[in-house]
């Protein structure tokens, strides 16, 4: 920065764009590809063709979509590495030598805006000479998005030149524009052309409701098109995936990902009901434990996916980087607290160890509640009931995992205890309750049709494995006494399936991104929502 | 790493350009393009370039360019026909072709039938020109070059437009006065993705200044998404929506409050006195039509001192009539009528509820669009431009494709004119104003082509009509002199003929014409017309009649594969070139600067390739014409004459000269030129430079100026010249025996009366023996900007981004309208016609009427690398090459009748 008279001005960088002016023709688009070299099918600044209405009324315009750098960007606090960061100018940066790959950010994004381009890619398949001149090996594997051109904008005080003005400070999507739709500039200065366009013009941002407060900042008047309030779009049009304004299926968090919340509800759950049951009288001391290390195995398991998943492997350990904010780094100090503390009670068993080993489990089953739920970027997952779901589902399946023990592993529950099946019913309940509540409330908590037809859908199966079923079987176990281990068994694994069901579902298959709700348009289209008549027109020539 | 450098250039992919941008290189690679920013001043599109520019890095390194001069191999020619191409040397190439060339010179420039025996077709719009270096001085050099040859001309083109725009006010192209302009009424025309940076940049900024846009099209385009309205027309109903529109003024309004009087008393032919046979009544010794002066209660000629000219009444005047083939009809009494009145008769029948039964859009709608467009006329107003006083009228009617040209394309275009007229709102501030000549010379000055001609009009070249000089035996295939009297004869006149019939006339022979034959040597350059064309997949069995095809090649393609040699040329980043940029030209490039840019190589050659200009050079000197090829670029073959009054460049006509040479030359004589000799500068001055500007006054951007200097009026309402030129090409053409274009004949009118023109369309499938019925579709076209032109198809990068906007991935559908036939989203669909098949993904949307289907762009390849793996629809394989689509200017439309149905349903129609 320079130390001149502007120096106590930091500024606060920004875009305004202007949907009256953009024609959806992609320059800004193929502008960003040249000047930041992404890969085939990467698009940091994208434009979506919309359409609204259905005919003889019907409106169409394009829409400018990327990173919005957003004042309260969601994608920063999840980060485990502090490779995004958001600094004072506002700029929400990467730092792709830290990255590690895990697409925290990119599922907590409300805009679609980040991406993991983890396979080396060609536009006719074999490298040609320019493509290996531009190559980034530095951005495989880990997080991207657009940077707002921050070389570019860096690079503005030492030539004496504004961003924003001159286009060789501005980002390339702006500079390129043919339409003059997109607006660079400095929101903390008042004079500024993105500060007096917002200031003159009615203006929206995008999903405003999620309070990201996007620097992005959309125009939709002009003299002869008036703004309109949007109208409700049938459930039809947002169910359609042609549609650009319906987020797709999130991607990067795969099957592995779902791997890490069975394994790791399981293994917490299980670690805390057994500490639980040994204290109850309900589980043999003794065999503490042994249970506590066969918990922390299974974690493993889970953890050992998620390292299958990540794009950078061998930077894993970056990821205790930010306790203060990610959830995903208090995850591993769990673990890092978990861990030992097994191993010291398998060495020498100590009640507070165990104490320690199943409060570190618990701490643990915390935090996989709270990634979730930190995942701006996904309705169905930052739904308010998501982490009490993980919890109470994590603590379900652990009693599952305890009744199976109880079952198979000979003098883990010596003696029957009303602790199993009472714990397990009242598990059960909590959880369907839970679930219903969920899907209830879907709609309300702005989950997208597509990703509520798979709760829908996931309901019955649920309901009947996850939950009748174990609900039935520990109530036999109260009929029949003699084979309750066997029943409790049975429902322990039923617990558990319709645990391992339902996060499948919900991550893998319900994992919707966040789509496009336009709070304001353009008064524009045909039909009812064509512009008013104007029969008192401009008369004056333009100045 | 070594630093990188930027390499200024131009880019002239479409019509709409140029628009110039520089190449960041490094280690001779070309790796990324940016806008020129330097020109950002002067440039009225910010100085920016369009996507499609930034896909040429990816053009130069693309791996299926041709990489060296390729030889066929195996004589049989057919789409199933492997060419078996060999490469050859570029010797051996250039020494093949310039053996034939000297064979035709020996033996006679034109065959048996009066044709040239080569042959010459490029893309569209004379954009290639902006790339092929001297290949215009080799066909100077040459003599007859057959340049009728279609690749879309007509289909493709705003063609009456051009022909009719042009006669009317030096309007080639019209635009609104976008800087100025406050309402227009846009019927189908796509300026926001057809009319380039300027176009683009001009319309956001009147956008977001207040301009109100009525879009009216069948479906909602990207222009339309941008308009205020969108008004959702049936095909081809234009001219009724815009009849209507000029009855709703004239008929329902009080015409004489909210028209420009003045304007149309002085400024128009509306007070001219027509006779009883429709011919002007003229003053009996001077033959000047005459204006009935109500103030003295006489007719005098129009050049005469007239108080008050009477517009409407009906007047006993004794005078003459001019008809055709010099005949004189002498009155002594005639019932004459100023062309106003017949202009106020002849619209009464066209209301605006007759219009909604013909068009598909209410009446209201069009009393109210009638009364905005008045509203925001300014009738009265005016406006100071570089200290001149002109009259401000900030109103525009735009046509576009496939409304403005073919069957009803005169029509739209007359209508829209008049509508100007009405309001005096053509050729001033904010009006309707043209961008460009090309039929009318000199080609470089709009104003300078306006000059006075019979009547008190602009002087036009028709192509005469006469029995002394009508051209009998038609010089090029294509018979533009012959057919179309309104076509001209300017360099741009062949293409602008009707380009088609060549292919129609090669399939079935014509009554009493000239035997079709082949060219014996058919250069094609930055086009594929077995793409490009109605009927593509017909044209490509043309083409396989050619003896000996040479093809500039850049990868191989569906035209290209029925060529004898390919030879790959120097493409965008890698020739030398320099071309006049600025003043006024299309789509809506007026500026304020006039000057040059230069293109050049940027990067290290991947390929074998040679600039065009060296080709050229090597072609004339094989051919024995090097000293006329030389001699053709010191004419200003290249762009610039070389000699001048107070400058001489020229080239030595004797000996050969490399291509940086030649361009040096043609730099310093441009840039002498511009400067009045103040700077002279070579070309690796404007290498380094990019460009040279000079400014031009903006008064140049209308026509007004210099009609009114002139005491000149438009020739419009009333079209009295046109019909004489026509009834005289119909005795011609009966003289001959020819029948076949008496429908074309019909076209000719004082006044154009309406036709159902969609029946044209519908009923073609008669003409097949098949029941129209089976078709309920329109088809339509429509620009995509990223293709545009269409050049690109084999670059991936452009179809990705192109993948962004709704269209690039099959065919457009309205939702409701697929979901009664059972199509989803995504099916594959089969479009069919009664002369062809196309088959690609079904795309559903609201924006788009339910009898219609939208197919962007232009596709269904089966040869061009990548692209042919699109598996993307066209309709330029359903649309049929026919006589009875052509009208009288040689046009046809981008429209087709079709039935849709699932392909799996024809599938099992088929078992």
């Amino acid at each position: 920065m320079n130390r001149g008279a502007a120096a106590a001005h930091t500024p606060r960088w920004g875009m305004v764009v202007d949907l009256n002016r953009c024609v959806g023709c992609q320059t800004c688009t193929i502008a960003c590809k040249h000047a930041n070299d992404t890969p085939p099918g990467v698009q940091w600044r994208r434009v979506l063709d919309v359409e609204v209405g259905s005919f003889p009324s019907v409106e169409r315009l394009f829409l400018v979509t990327g990173c919005q750098h957003c004042a309260e960007p969601p994608c920063v606090p999840v980060c485990p590495t502090g490779a995004t960061r958001q600094r004072e100018d506002g700029l929400v940066t990467m730092n792709y030598d830290v990255c590690i790959g895990c697409a925290y950010c990119a599922v907590s994004c409300p805009y679609q805006a980040r991406t993991i381009v983890h396979d080396e890619r060609w536009y006719y398949g074999v490298e040609t000479r320019q493509e290996k001149e531009v190559a980034h090996a530095e951005r495989r594997g880990v997080a991207q998005k657009c940077t707002f051109c921050v070389e570019r904008v860096d690079a503005a005080p030492a030539l004496g030149l504004t961003p924003g003005v001159d286009p060789d400070v501005t980002p390339a999507c702006s500079a390129a524009c043919i339409a003059q739709a997109i607006h660079f500039g400095d929101f903390a200065d008042p004079a500024s052309n993105v500060s007096r366009l917002a200031a003159g013009n009615p203006v929206m941002q995008l999903n405003a409701e999620l309070g990201t407060d996007p620097q992005i900042k959309y125009l939709y008047t002009t003299p002869a098109v008036p703004g309109r309030e949007p109208s409700n779009e049938d459930e039809e049009r947002l169910a359609d995936p042609a549609n650009p304004l319906v987020g797709a299926r999130q991607t990067l968090w795969d099957w592995r990902a779902a791997m890490n919340w069975c394994f790791g509800g399981v293994s917490s759950g299980f670690a805390v009901l057994a500490a639980l049951g040994a204290a109850a009288g309900a589980v043999d001391p003794a065999r503490l434990p042994g249970a506590l290390a066969g918990a922390a195995a299974l974690m493993a398991i889970g953890l050992f996916f998620v390292f299958l998943k990540i794009g950078r492997k061998l930077r894993f350990w970056r990821a205790i980087s930010r306790p203060q904010t990610s959830w995903m780094t208090r995850e591993l100090y769990a673990v890092g607290v978990f861990y030992p503390a097994v191993a010291a009670n398998l060495v020498a068993p100590r009640a507070g160890l165990e104490a320690l080993a199943a409060a570190a489990a618990a701490a643990f089953l915390l935090c996989q509640a709270q990634i979730l739920y930190r995942a701006r970027g996904i309705p169905a997952w930052r739904a308010p009931l998501i982490p009490w779901m993980i919890f109470a589902t994590g603590l379900l399946e652990g009693f599952g995992l305890v009744a199976l023990a109880a079952f198979a592993w000979r003098g883990f529950a010596p003696a029957p205890a009303p602790f199993l099946p009472v714990a397990g019913l009242v598990l059960v309940l909590v959880n369907a309750g839970l679930w219903i509540a969920y899907r209830r409330t879907a709609r309300a908590r702005g989950i997208p049709p597509l990703a509520r037809g798979v709760i829908g859908r996931a309901g019955v199966p649920l309901h009947l494995l996850g939950h009748a079923v174990p609900a039935i079987l520990v109530a036999a176990s109260f009929a029949a006494p003699d084979a309750a281990p066997a029943l409790l068994g049975l429902a322990g694994i039923a617990a558990i399936a319709g645990g391992a069901f339902w996060k499948f579902a919900v991550i893998v298959r319900a994992g919707y991104q966040q789509g496009f709700a336009l709070a304001k348009l353009p008064q524009r289209g045909s039909g009812e929502r064509a512009a008013p008549a104007r029969l008192t027109g401009l008369t004056a020539a333009p100045r | 790493m070594t630093a990188s450098k930027k390499v200024p250039v131009y880019c002239y992919q479409c019509v709409s350009g140029p628009d110039l941008m520089k190449v960041e290189v490094r280690d001779g690679v070309a790796l990324r393009v940016e806008s020129n920013y330097d020109i950002r001043g002067a440039h009225p599109g910010g100085g920016r370039v369009c996507v499609k520019a930034y896909g040429l890095v990816q053009k130069t390194y693309n791996p299926n360019r041709i990489k060296q001069p390729l030889k066929r191999t195996n004589p049989r020619k057919g789409r199933g026909e492997d060419p078996g191409f060999v490469p050859i040397s570029w010797d051996e190439a250039l020494d093949l072709i310039g053996a034939k060339l000297r064979d035709i010179r020996a033996r006679g420039l034109r065959d048996a039938s009066g044709f040239p025996r080569v042959a010459v077709t490029t893309g569209g719009g004379g954009t290639p020109v902006q790339y092929m270096g001297t290949f215009p001085a080799f066909m100077a050099a040459w003599g007859p070059v057959d340049q009728g040859y279609g690749a879309g001309q007509g289909v493709k083109c705003y063609h009456s437009e051009h022909l009719y725009g042009e006669l009317w006010h030096r309007a080639f192209i019209v635009s609104p006065d976008t800087p100025y302009v406050n309402f227009i009424i846009n019927c189908g025309n796509n300026v926001d993705a057809s009319g380039g940076v300027v176009g683009v940049w001009r319309e956001a900024d009147a956008r977001v200044r207040g301009v109100k846009r009525v879009q009216v099209e069948p479906h909602l385009s990207i222009t339309g998404a941008l308009s205020a309205e969108w008004v959702p027309i049936k095909p081809k109903t234009d001219a009724a929506f815009l009849f209507a529109l000029i009855h709703r003024i004239l008929c329902e309004r009080s015409w004489s409050e909210v028209c420009d009087l003045p304007y149309l008393k002085e400024r128009s032919n509306s007070p001219y006195l027509v006779g009883p046979n429709g011919w002007f009544l003229r003053e009996r010794e001077s033959g000047k039509p005459l204006i009935w002066d109500a103030a003295e209660g006489r007719a005098k000629p129009f050049d005469a001192q007239i108080r008050d000219a009477a517009l409407t009444g009906s007047y006993t005047v004794a005078g003459i009539e001019h008809g055709p083939d010099g005949e004189v009809i002498a009155h002594e009494a005639a019932a004459a009528q100023p062309a106003f009145q017949k202009l106020v008769d002849h619209v009464a029948p066209y209301s605006p509820e007759w219009a909604e039964r013909e068009c598909d859009v209410p009446a209201a709608t069009i009393r109210r669009v009638a009364d905005e467009y008045l509203a925001h006329a300014c009738v009265g107003q005016t406006i100071e431009i570089e200290g001149v006083r002109l009259p401000f009228r900030p109103v525009a009617v735009m046509l576009g494709k496939t409304v403005n040209n073919g069957w009803g394309g005169y029509h739209a275009c007359w209508a829209r004119t008049v509508l100007a007229v009405l309001v005096g709102a053509l050729e001033v501030p904010g009006g309707t104003l043209g961008t460009t000549v090309k039929l009318v010379r000199p080609a470089f000055s709009r104003t300078g082509s306006c000059l006075p001609g019979p009547d008190g009009f602009m002087r036009y070249e028709f192509n005469p009509t006469s029995r002394e000089a009508w051209e009998a035996r038609p010089q090029i295939r294509n018979a533009f002199r012959t057919l179309v009297p309104l076509v001209s004869s300017s360099p741009w006149s062949p293409a602008l003929g009707p380009a088609h019939l060549p292919w129609l006339f090669q399939k079935k022979q014509p009554d009493h014409w000239p035997k079709e034959t082949t060219p014996e040597i058919w250069f094609c350059y930055r086009t594929n017309p077995a793409i490009s064309s109605w009927n593509a997949p017909e044209i490509a069995e043309r083409l396989a009649e050619f003896p000996f095809i040479v093809a500039f090649a850049y990868t191989e393609d569906e035209t290209n594969h029925f060529a004898d040699v390919l030879l790959p040329e120097a493409t965008d980043l890698e020739s030398l070139q320099l071309i006049r940029i600025g003043s006024t030209k299309f789509t809506e490039q007026f500026w304020k600067h006039e000057g040059w840019a230069v293109r050049q190589p940027v990067a290290d050659k991947v390929v074998d390739c040679k600039d065009m200009t060296d080709i050229a050079t090597e072609l004339a000197r094989r051919a024995g014409i090097l000293k006329e090829y030389n001699e053709a670029i010191n004419k200003g073959a290249a762009g610039m004459a070389l000699r001048g009054k107070d400058f001489d460049y020229a080239l030595d006509p004797e000996r050969p000269h490399a291509c940086e040479e030649v361009w040096d030359a043609v730099a310093k004589a441009a840039s002498h030129s511009l400067s009045h000799g103040s700077e002279v500068h070579g070309i690796d001055w404007f290498r380094e430079h990019g460009f040279m500007l000079a400014p031009f006054p903006q008064l140049d951007w209308y026509l007004y100026p210099a009609i009114e200097r002139q005491g000149l009026r438009f020739e419009l309402p009333y079209q009295e010249r046109i019909v004489r030129h026509g009834r005289e090409l119909a005795h011609r053409l009966h003289e001959s025996g020819i029948a076949w274009w008496d429908t074309q004949l019909k076209e000719y009118e004082f006044m154009p009366r309406y036709e159902p023109f969609p029946e044209i369309w519908i009923n073609y499938a008669r003409e097949l023996g098949r029941d129209p019925q089976e078709y309920p579709f329109w088809a339509l076209t429509s620009r995509s900007m990223q293709y545009s032109w269409g050049a690109n198809v084999g670059l991936p990068l452009i179809n990705e981004v192109a993948n962004n906007i709704s269209g690039h991935r099959g065919v457009i559908i309205n939702r409701t309208a697929a979901k009664r036939l059972g199509i989803a989203e995504g099916d594959a669909v089969v479009i069919e016609s009664v002369s062809g098949v196309t088959r690609g993904r079904a795309v559903l949307r609201e924006g788009i009427r339910p009898d219609t289907v939208l197919m962007i762009g232009q596709f269904d390849h089966w040869k061009t690398p990548f692209a042919k793996d699109l598996k993307l629809p066209s309709l330029n394989s359903v649309s049929a090459l026919a006589l009875s689509l052509t009208d009288s200017t040689g046009s046809g439309s981008d429209v087709a009748r079709v039935k849709l149905y699932k392909e799996r349903a024809a599938q099992e129609v088929a078992a």
